[in-house]
């Protein structure tokens, strides 16, 4: 690098590394730095590229290997075609599983959303102490699911635990949360919003940031109530970083584990069993390596063609 | 998060320029109603919302079934801390979550660099990449990869577990480098090469010491991904004296009657260090900047 000139340095940096850079001078110093920011960059993305197929790549080709395969944890096994993938999709289980995670993520994504759009909404107004609230509020996202699950399952988990003791004396019952099948797929779902919520606080806070407060002078002047101020600028205006919060939420969702996992373990009667915690229960607890592998490899496929078409939708948006 | 409070349509000076002083006191005294109204409001809702977190509190230094003493006590810490293996759980939770922060940092900020700089095909294609990664289930990854760490010695060992934490914290982590990058300007990096330096050299000397918010939100990320695991941890950790905290506390759940006040002890004391890092690192720290480095990728 001793040989670069002050200009050239200049002149090599707006073409070949800045981005959209519009510089015009001659081709051959062009390469030049373009090959040296190439090399450069190619070091530098090199570790990153080292793990991503570690961790990511190798596993998912080896994980199509299992797949087709009869084997277990310590050997491959023989190859069996699409015979796991059959088995796994003739099977009840499977199905009742893709039925749950379905729910647990519609209603994770849209009842998160909705509390941290409360949330975010009346924080934004004037309140004694408002910033203090905020910090407050973040903590169930903040404390780890292994604390607030064992909180909850103290809460909640047998008849003489303090909320359904609270429900029996005042009359209505002792409702069973964990083991009435219905009711446990309910708390499951209430314990995922109450873990999500603050994730959706903060997105929609940094969105509503940004949007100008002139815009509702402007619309109360003109007789708009607050109802249509709300619907027709508010989220209009923070459509955008709405979208791409659904878009996250889903995926944390549906790959969800601990959530479920540590509150009810799947039960009673696999009521809560969703798609990540069938795979695992199947390979670990089942022992069955090929058909709980070829459920995550479903699930994969399914979100490998998912994200791809999100990604687009994202990029274009951003574009526009 | 300051600048949210700002935001509000309804507490700026009214504009009427017709309005007499009588209207405008009105106009306050419903405006303070209306705020002490929302106060007692998100009082009642951040007290229910916290009840759970309040409950491990109290239990944790409530005197536990065979105590003797009364009151609030931190006998229930120190007993989990002298009876149990509490110690070699909390040192090897650090022991991973630090080597896992570290590492990710060390990756993702190059890869990020990239990202943020270059402009070739294969950089979007990475990109794409990357997204379509980190929405995959991490299930999917670990039956394979646990048949590889056997091989090789790596299951039932905290460098099995970080190797894949780093492996999948990296992806998001590059992104947030990457979108914190996109906000220095590309003038700094072109005054240090007019005085010759190379783009590394730009990169570690220009770009990276300027980059210390950013470097700090992806590291809390990474840390909060590390300290939390649950998934990785049960299928890779087998004894006793290897687990981190999370298998720490489940452990105490296979003993026939759960002892709630020792669970809650240690719950105490694993959701401390994540507290302790939000709490003061918490201004760098968005998930708008998430959400942001997600859309301008």
């Amino acid at each position: 690098m001793s040989s670069t000139t002050a200009e050239s340095g200049l002149a090599r940096a707006r073409r070949g590394v800045a981005p959209g850079g519009s510089g015009t001078a001659p081709g051959k110093r062009k390469s030049k730095l373009s090959a040296q920011a190439t090399r450069t960059f190619f070091w530098l993305l090199l570790p990153s590229v080292i793990l991503l197929v570690l961790i990511h790549g190798y596993p998912l080709i080896e994980a199509a290997i299992q797949a087709t395969h009869d084997g277990n944890l310590l050997q491959t096994g023989n190859f069996v075609g699409g015979e796991n993938f059959a088995t796994v999709l003739s099977s009840a289980a499977f199905w009742k599983a893709a039925q749950f995670t379905l729910w647990f993520t519609i209603v994770g994504v849209f009842g998160s959303w909705l509390v941290g759009l409360g949330l975010a909404l009346l924080l934004r107004t004037k309140i004694p102490a408002g910033n203090t609230f905020k910090v407050l509020l973040l903590l169930p996202w903040v404390v780890p699911i292994v604390v607030s699950s064992t909180a909850w399952n103290w809460l909640v988990a047998t008849p003489d635990s303090l909320i359904p003791s609270i429900f029996r004396n005042l009359g209505l019952g002792t409702p069973l949360f964990l083991a009435d099948p219905t009711l446990a797929a309910v708390t499951v779902m209430m314990f995922k919003v109450w873990v999500s919520f603050p994730f959706m606080m903060m997105m929609t806070s940094a969105a509503l940031a940004s949007v100008d407060n002139t815009v509702y002078e402007a619309a109360s002047m003109d007789g708009a109530s607050r109802w249509q101020q709300f619907t027709q600028i508010t989220l209009p205006l923070i459509a955008r970083s709405t979208y791409i919060s659904w878009i996250l939420m889903t995926i944390f969702c549906v790959n969800d584990f601990p959530t479920i996992y540590l509150l009810t373990g799947g039960g009673p009667v696999n009521a809560t069993t969703s798609l990540v915690v069938l795979a695992y229960r199947t390979v670990f607890q089942d022992f069955a390596t090929g058909p709980g592998v070829a459920i995550a490899f479903l699930m994969t496929m399914t979100l490998v063609v998912i994200s791809v078409i999100l990604y687009r939708q994202i990029r274009k948006s951003s574009v526009e | 998060m300051s600048a949210v409070l700002h935001a509000h349509p309804e507490s700026g000076p009214a504009l009427g320029i017709a309005e007499t002083g009588k209207t405008r006191k009105v106009l306050s005294e419903a405006g303070m109603r209306g705020r002490w109204w929302r106060f007692v409001l998100i009082l009642v809702i951040t007290a229910i919302v916290l009840v759970p977190i309040m409950v491990t509190v109290l239990l944790a230094f409530t005197p536990g079934p065979n105590s003797t003493t009364s009151g609030l006590t931190f006998e229930n810490i120190s007993n989990v801390f002298s009876k149990t293996l509490a110690g070699t759980w909390l040192q090897n939770s650090l022991i991973t979550t630090l080597a896992t922060v570290v590492v990710s940092v060390a990756v993702a900020a190059p890869a990020g660099y990239v990202l943020s700089r270059g402009r070739s095909k294969a950089v979007s294609g990475y990109s794409l990449l990357l997204f379509v990664m980190q929405s995959l289930p991490i299930i999917t990854s670990v039956v394979p990869l646990f048949i590889l760490f056997a091989g090789m010695g790596l299951v039932d060992n905290l460098l099995g577990i970080t190797i894949i934490y780093v492996g999948s914290t990296m992806t998001v982590a590059t992104w947030m480098m990457a979108a914190y990058f996109d906000s220095i300007p590309i003038s700094l990096e072109e005054a240090s090469w007019i005085d010759g330096c190379s783009v590394f050299g730009s990169f570690t000397k220009v770009v990276l010491r300027n980059s210390l918010p950013g470097v700090l939100s992806t590291a809390i990320f990474a840390f909060l991904l590390a300290w939390n695991d649950y998934l990785v941890a049960i299928v890779f950790l087998r004894s006793n004296e290897i687990f981190t905290l999370p298998m720490g506390v489940q452990s105490f759940f296979q003993q026939n009657a759960t002892d709630w006040t020792s669970v809650m002890a240690l719950a105490v004391v694993m959701m401390l260090p994540p507290i302790i890092v939000f709490a003061t690192l918490n201004k760098y720290f968005s998930v708008g900047g998430i959400g942001g480095s997600l859309a301008g990728r």
